[in-house]
């Protein structure tokens, strides 16, 4: 393999990370960005067998090109099934989905996401999106990946907002709620990857990203994270996953923006 | 007794789209139809309640302009083509004017307009619960989402959201007869239910159709007729969003919206060219081949990946 592959960046790495959870034959509902590139790139290595499916309504996708958007019309010719919200996310609350993606600008130590504002919800300093999908994923997949910038503001002791609950308070509140999904199983930030204690529902660090140490990790996070006892680094992406990734999944750069 | 509800857009637009109505906007991140969106906007509506599970850039032009008092819905983004400025705006900092927001998730809006369409009362779901969209409410106060225990003693308790049925629905799809039988294919979104529980739609298509060609295929039908007040002819009356089989998203334009509409200065320019500058979608056309030129114009014609047909013989 050409060296050209050897060099990854952090959005690449990340790409591979959310990749590698993802098992061959899982139901998948796949978002945009980041998400949409790691689950392709589970397709078309060690999981062919995902049945892909977008809350616009589009399952078990097989399209020829990168989509842009949830609804992109790329995702139609080829589908086994296309239908619109009420399919797409039904699956979701039914609960008969794997594996889902979530994100958000800031998550706190027992998974719970903030997608709505920064400040005060009625006055606020910054306004998101909102929920969308988000919400309903976290509800309803057995259990999701959540892809994150890590920075210490965005993992803070408390978020802002609850958009899409976590493990609540941590211990036994999710389970309390009664919901189909079982919630997050591994956030993947640009530091670190981060899982969380089978008991308390508390995230530790499990691996830091390549050049990176424990303490630079703890340092930008907004409480005093948790560590494995077998921390380790990352495990570098091999470069046949990095070429896929530059040639086949994003050729013009959109998800992967060049360094 | 079949009676033509066509009409142009702004004859429409005048006809059945009053000053404070609940109107649902129909499409998601598709088959928006942006030629009544415009209309909307050149002819000043004002005080109105936008609803749908997921908005882009079309809320973000009728947030803008001032027409939207509040927005009920999950997201109002452009996913990563970026945020959506005039909505960020009219939140942060009450420009042009403060609006209110009703936060629901993409399903539970979802599950208010089947329930609409159904006549069914409220829906519980198992979205919602935990969140802090349960805690904060605008206008609807109390009667947003409520929770309730399970009267079939599962012992859980579920969220509970009320059955939407807004005044009227827009939306574009592929083709319609003259009386309003919708046909629509490719992605769904928000359709058919988000149609069905509105009390009145106008639909604008690429193509209107004879009833016989409608007869020919009706399992693509969306809906019926008679809740349709109006059939506008607009070949692409979407664009910079899609239609299946008809042409393809148009990222660029999406783009160079964002882009522009960073600062209200860029906004407002961007509006006057492309909104208030022209009458109508023939003259946003011409504007757009004029601007673009005619190949870019046809680099978004869809490619011909036409089915099969099914034979409905008995």
């Amino acid at each position: 393999m050409a060296d050209k592959y050897t060099d990854f960046t952090l959005q690449e790495l990340m790409a591979v990370a959310a990749a590698r959870e993802i098992k061959d034959g899982e139901k998948v509902i796949i978002g945009t960005g980041l998400p949409l590139i790691g689950a392709f790139l589970a397709q078309k290595t060690h999981a062919p067998n995902i049945v892909a499916i977008y809350e616009s309504g589009a399952i078990d996708c097989k399209p020829i090109f990168t989509p842009f958007s949830v609804a992109d019309p790329v995702l139609v010719p080829g589908a086994a099934m296309q239908g619109g919200l009420v399919e797409g996310l039904g699956v979701v609350h039914a609960g008969d989905l794997d594996v889902g993606f979530l994100g958000g600008a800031q998550i706190d130590k027992y998974g719970n996401l903030n997608a709505h504002v920064i400040g005060d919800y009625r006055n606020p300093k910054v306004r998101f999106a909102g929920s969308g999908g988000s919400n309903d994923i976290g509800a309803g997949c057995k259990r999701t990946i959540v892809m994150m910038l890590h920075q210490k503001q965005r993992f803070s002791e408390k978020v802002d907002f609850v958009t899409t609950p976590g493990y609540l308070g941590g211990g036994k509140e999710r389970e309390k709620m009664g919901f189909p999904g079982g919630g997050p199983s591994v956030v993947v930030s640009t530091m670190a990857i981060l899982r969380f204690h089978p008991e308390t529902k508390e995230m530790y660090l499990a691996s830091y990203h390549p050049g990176l140490t424990v303490e630079d990790v703890k340092a930008n996070t907004g409480w005093d994270l948790k560590v494995a006892s077998d921390v380790k680094e990352t495990e570098r992406p091999a470069p046949e996953l990095i070429r896929i990734l530059r040639e086949e999944l994003d050729p013009t750069g959109i998800f992967l923006k060049k360094k | 007794m079949k009676v033509s509800k066509v009409m142009t857009a702004k004859e429409a637009v005048a006809k059945f789209i009053g000053d404070g109505m609940t109107v649902l906007v129909g499409g998601f991140f598709h088959s928006i139809a942006y030629d009544i969106t415009h209309e909307i906007l050149r002819q000043k509506k004002k005080h109105l309640t936008i609803c749908t599970p997921s908005f882009n850039e079309h809320a973000d032009q009728m947030i803008g302009s001032g027409c939207v008092d509040r927005i009920v819905s999950s997201y109002v983004w452009m996913e990563v083509f970026g945020p959506l400025y005039s909505f960020r705006r009219a939140m942060e900092k009450g420009i042009p004017h403060k609006i209110e927001m009703e936060d629901y998730t993409n399903f539970s809006m979802m599950a208010r307009l089947v329930a609409g369409a159904l006549g069914i009362p409220y829906v519980p779901v198992h979205s919602l619960k935990g969140s802090d969209m349960m805690k904060y409410s605008a206008w609807m106060g109390d009667n947003k989402v409520k929770l309730m225990k399970d009267p079939f003693g599962s012992g859980v308790e579920h969220a509970v959201v009320p059955a939407l049925n807004p005044d009227i629905g827009y939306i574009h799809a592929q083709r319609a007869d003259e009386e309003g039988n919708i046909q629509m294919w490719g992605i769904m979104g928000d359709a058919p239910f988000s149609m069905r529980a509105c009390k009145q739609v106008i639909v604008s298509v690429e193509e209107i159709v004879s009833r016989e060609v409608i007869g020919r295929d009706p399992n693509r039908t969306i809906m019926p007729a008679y809740k349709v007040v109006a059939v506008v002819e607009s070949p692409y009356g979407s664009h910079p969003k899609n239609a299946q089989g008809y042409y393809n998203v148009d990222r660029d334009f999406i783009f160079k919206y964002i882009q522009e509409s960073r600062t209200e200065e860029g906004w407002k320019k961007f509006m006057d060219e492309w909104v208030y500058g022209v009458a109508d979608r023939t003259e946003y056309l011409k504007k757009y081949i004029d601007t673009f030129g005619m190949k870019k114009f046809m680099s978004l014609k869809a490619k011909d990946m036409s089915s099969g047909s099914v034979n409905y013989g008995f």
